[in-house]
């Protein structure tokens, strides 16, 4: 008698699609996948117990490598934990240049997203347009504060260093192209059919599944859940700012790729807001040199690009935090992998570890 | 029929060789043996070119500039890969089926260069023009998904085996429209020779007649020669590298050479039986036309592969069977009416 | 229809076929880095470097190491500061901290090698080896 059995195929550590170091070990019966469990932990460098050993001010450039492609949003999330914490009021300037870098890193970050995403789909061309207009984005960064990807920029109490007129002028430019970009986009992939075929009605998460398994950011407005920080639970300057929340429907596939394709959208109309009425003035705070904030604890929330990123600080009155710890969108949203591609072909679950879009330097802190 | 530059220069050959070796059987030996060292020169040079084409044509696409350093230009990379894959380590994993995976790179190469015989290059310039030359093409290209499952069986790896079994349910599919598509061709011709479905273009062009034929001729042909978007077997971001997934230096080399060897040899039959072979305006011989012919269709191909994901496996066997097989049907009702009402006239 | 978006992305790739390259080629030609670029070596002045330790001390990853020494006049020198490239983050908060503002980074990107104890470098042997030129 013929018998038939599921068998148990690692994805990575090392494959070409698991985006760095995400290993999935996944229980396939032929094709169809059974089970798939995320085992994470590859990529751990103990950043959260590395903080309690540095100076607030030392922390900072350690949340670049948290999420590596969306820095500035980190940095924000950090350094506005630490004002809430010691009362330090940010100069409305600094406020303007926050905004801006922290939505040019949003577009910088879907486009990463864009470009996974095709590569994983096998489809090379568009992983390079979107990589090439991602590459506009981290020039800008170049020329605000000298890195690119590990920008370090967003400090405690405003911002470094000035924004020089040239920065805004060329941020101009950009977002002057994003229509143009996005078009582009569109003639290349997001009509194509077989795109869309491999992405509609695929790995559906359910707006009660996306609820329960606590999952933010585009993740769940793709299931119809408006959940944006930036609306909610308003940083910053976001509340002086017009843009609409783009919700999916489904929570499918395509549901998640549209809600960030929409999101570019948005940040450019933020980013043009936020360059028409920027305001002259300071750009840092005064903050004292040795930070030694009052004996406390604090949570901050940013609308990270992969959803909520959270800083709790606990501090016991020195300059160093006593516990840190931050939750972390991408490792909360990753939990839902199983639930997403129960009953799929093995080239769903590339698309659907693409369209979750976890980072690994984020999943393992 | 026998008037091409190639028929010439071998009868210049013939004549010289006559007197040498004093016997026709050995001339003829000698000749064959002459025509099959250049057949496979053709074909290894060829898939050397066509890779760096590849890289070329891809980088193009993606706005970059490619290969550029090794040669003027580049055009030397793919013998630097060459020499770099041959000295390459040569990697055998634990707990293989050793007779098996050891003779797959090497029977894959086989049927690739095997269908060059039946291709007509000119007039007359063609190594065995049988008389079921079209149909031996089909049963000859049917056979590489042998070595495929055979290098996904034996390498012990479960990447490479679910490649060897997507490679045996998308060739299986897709065989089966691509015969269906020619058969309006062979229908117009009335004969499965090479050179009389040649022939038979001189007038007009079989793409004109048989449109829906070159259309599925086209898909079918890129799901054959696992040319992306229809790569599933390798699927690089799904299965690594599918049955190749285990092997590495001159092996894996074999493999990607038989992977260019069949995307020129699906421009020639692409060529051949569809845009009229080696036909064409006087002023250029006939192995002139015939080789820009096959150079926009190998530019074709790799311009369709170079812009589209690639599908997934059931949406592509759907499509095979369900979308691509009674669209072949249909063609050959249609010619088969058409051909009715022609003579009727 | 269906097919028509698949036109229209072959045309877009049409079109990218012919169009500008967006790459360069590397070490010839290479990109200009900006004003604010972060990365490569420290240009320390040896000269102003009043030897505060402020540098080493700001440093999240303890990069930098500095030796000083006291002179007759009670003046801090500098005698080795050696910065550990492995360990740097780039994050700008060694310049930041220098009361004399005597160091800078020399925007020099291409700081790969072969070796982990070529990433080490003393700073102040440097200085001098630029003096002499």
């Amino acid at each position: 008698m013929a018998q038939t059995e599921h068998y148990i195929l690692n994805m990575g550590p090392q494959h070409p699609s698991t985006h760095g170091v995400l290993r999935v070990k996944v229980e396939l019966d032929g094709e169809r996948i059974v089970h798939c469990t995320p085992v994470m932990g590859y990529l751990h460098r103990g950043i959260e117990k590395l903080m309690e050993s540095r100076t607030y001010t030392q922390c900072v450039p350690f949340t670049d490598r948290l999420d590596y492609v969306s820095s500035m949003n980190n940095n924000w999330a950090f350094c506005g934990a630490v004002e809430k914490l010691a009362g330090i009021e940010v100069p409305e300037r600094a406020e303007y240049i926050r905004v801006i870098c922290a939505e040019l890193n949003r577009i910088a970050s879907h486009q990463v997203f864009i470009g996974s995403l095709l590569i994983d789909l096998g489809a090379a061309t568009g992983m390079i347009y979107a990589f090439r207009d991602r590459e506009k984005v981290l020039d800008l960064f170049n020329i605000i504060c000298g890195a690119r990807m590990t920008c370090h920029y967003i400090r405690i109490g405003g911002v470094i260093k000035d924004a020089q007129d040239e920065f805004l002028k060329e941020t101009q430019k950009f977002v002057d192209y994003v229509p143009q970009m996005l078009q582009e986009y569109d003639n290349l992939f997001t009509g194509n059919e077989i795109f869309m075929e491999r992405l509609k009605g695929t790995s559906i998460i359910t707006k009660e599944d996306a609820l329960r398994f606590n999952m933010s950011g585009p993740n769940i407005r793709a299931s119809g859940h408006e959940y944006d920080i930036r609306k909610i639970d308003s940083y910053g300057v976001y509340d002086r700012f017009d843009f609409q929340v783009p919700t999916g429907t489904k929570g499918d596939n395509w549901d998640r790729y549209r809600i960030r394709f929409e999101e570019i959208r948005e940040s450019a109309r933020i980013i043009q807001q936020a360059l028409d009425s920027i305001p002259a003035g300071p750009y840092m705070a005064k903050v004292p040199k040795v930070l030694k904030p009052a004996k406390g604890d604090v949570y901050h929330r940013v609308e990270n690009t992969r959803g909520e990123l959270g800083f709790y600080i606990v501090s016991d009155g020195t300059t160093k935090p006593y516990r840190v710890h931050i939750h972390r969108p991408s490792f909360i949203n990753l939990q839902a992998l199983d639930t997403m591609c129960k009953g799929l072909l093995l080239a769903d679950a590339v698309a659907a570890y693409a369209t979750v879009d976890p980072l690994m330097g984020e999943v393992d802190c | 029929m026998h008037n091409g530059i190639l028929y010439l220069v071998t009868q210049d050959i013939r004549e010289a060789l006559l007197p040498i070796a004093g016997s026709e059987i050995i001339v003829n030996l000698t000749i064959m043996a002459l025509g099959i060292a250049l057949m496979f020169g053709l074909v290894t040079g060829s898939a050397l070119i066509f890779t760096l084409l590849e890289r070329k044509v891809c980088a193009f696409i993606q706005v970059r500039i490619g290969p550029n350093r090794v040669g003027p230009g580049g055009t030397l990379q793919s013998l630097a890969d060459m020499l770099k894959l041959m000295s390459k380590e040569d990697i055998v994993p634990q707990g293989i089926d050793m007779w098996l995976w050891v003779l797959s790179p090497a029977l894959i190469f086989v049927p690739s260069a095997l269908i060059y015989a039946m291709f007509p290059f000119d007039d007359g310039v063609i190594f065995a023009d049988v008389n079921i030359g079209l149909f031996l093409i089909l049963a000859i290209t049917s056979q590489s998904v042998l070595p495929f499952l055979m290098g996904g069986y034996a390498s012990n790896s479960k990447y490479a085996m679910i490649g060897g079994m997507r490679t045996v349910a998308q060739m299986l599919a897709y065989e089966v429209p691509m015969v269906f598509a020619l058969m309006g061709v062979v229908m117009l011709t009335g004969s499965l020779k090479m050179s009389a479905i040649v022939e038979a273009q001189t007038d007009v062009w079989f793409v004109v007649l048989q449109p829906l034929a070159f259309l599925i001729f086209m898909v079918a042909a890129l799901v054959e020669s696992n040319r992306p978007p229809f790569n599933i077997v390798e699927g690089e971001s799904e299965i690594i590298a599918g049955p190749f997934t285990e092997y590495t230096g001159m092996r894996w080399a074999l493999f990607f050479l038989a992977e260019f060897a069949n995307l020129l040899s699906i421009s020639i039959m692409t060529t051949t039986l569809f845009l009229g072979g080696w036909h064409g305006p006087e002023f250029l011989p006939g192995m002139v036309w015939f080789a820009i012919k096959v150079m926009i269709m190998v530019l074709v191909y790799q311009w369709i592969g170079w812009t589209f994901p690639r599908l997934r496996i059931d949406h592509m066997l759907t499509f095979g069977w369900k979308v691509l097989l009674p669209i072949a049907l249909v063609n050959v009702l249609l010619t088969g009416i058409g051909i009715y009402v022609f003579n009727w006239l | 229809m269906w097919g028509k978006g698949l036109i229209e992305g072959m045309r877009v790739t049409w079109k990218h076929f012919w169009g500008k390259k967006e790459t360069v080629y590397y070490p010839e030609e290479k990109l200009p880095m900006t004003e604010r670029f972060r990365g490569g070596h420290l240009v320390l002045d040896e000269k102003k470097c009043i030897g505060c330790k402020l540098c080493a001390m700001g440093c999240p990853n303890a990069a930098i190491e500095v030796t000083v020494e006291v002179d007759e006049n009670k003046k801090r020198h500098p005698v080795k500061y050696v910065h550990d490239l492995g360990r740097c983050l780039y994050c700008d908060l060694c310049i930041e901290a220098c009361p004399s503002k005597c160091i800078s980074w020399d925007k020099n990107y291409e700081a790969a090698s072969y070796f982990k104890e070529d990433m080490k470098y003393d700073a102040v042997a440097e200085c001098r080896g630029r003096e002499k030129q």
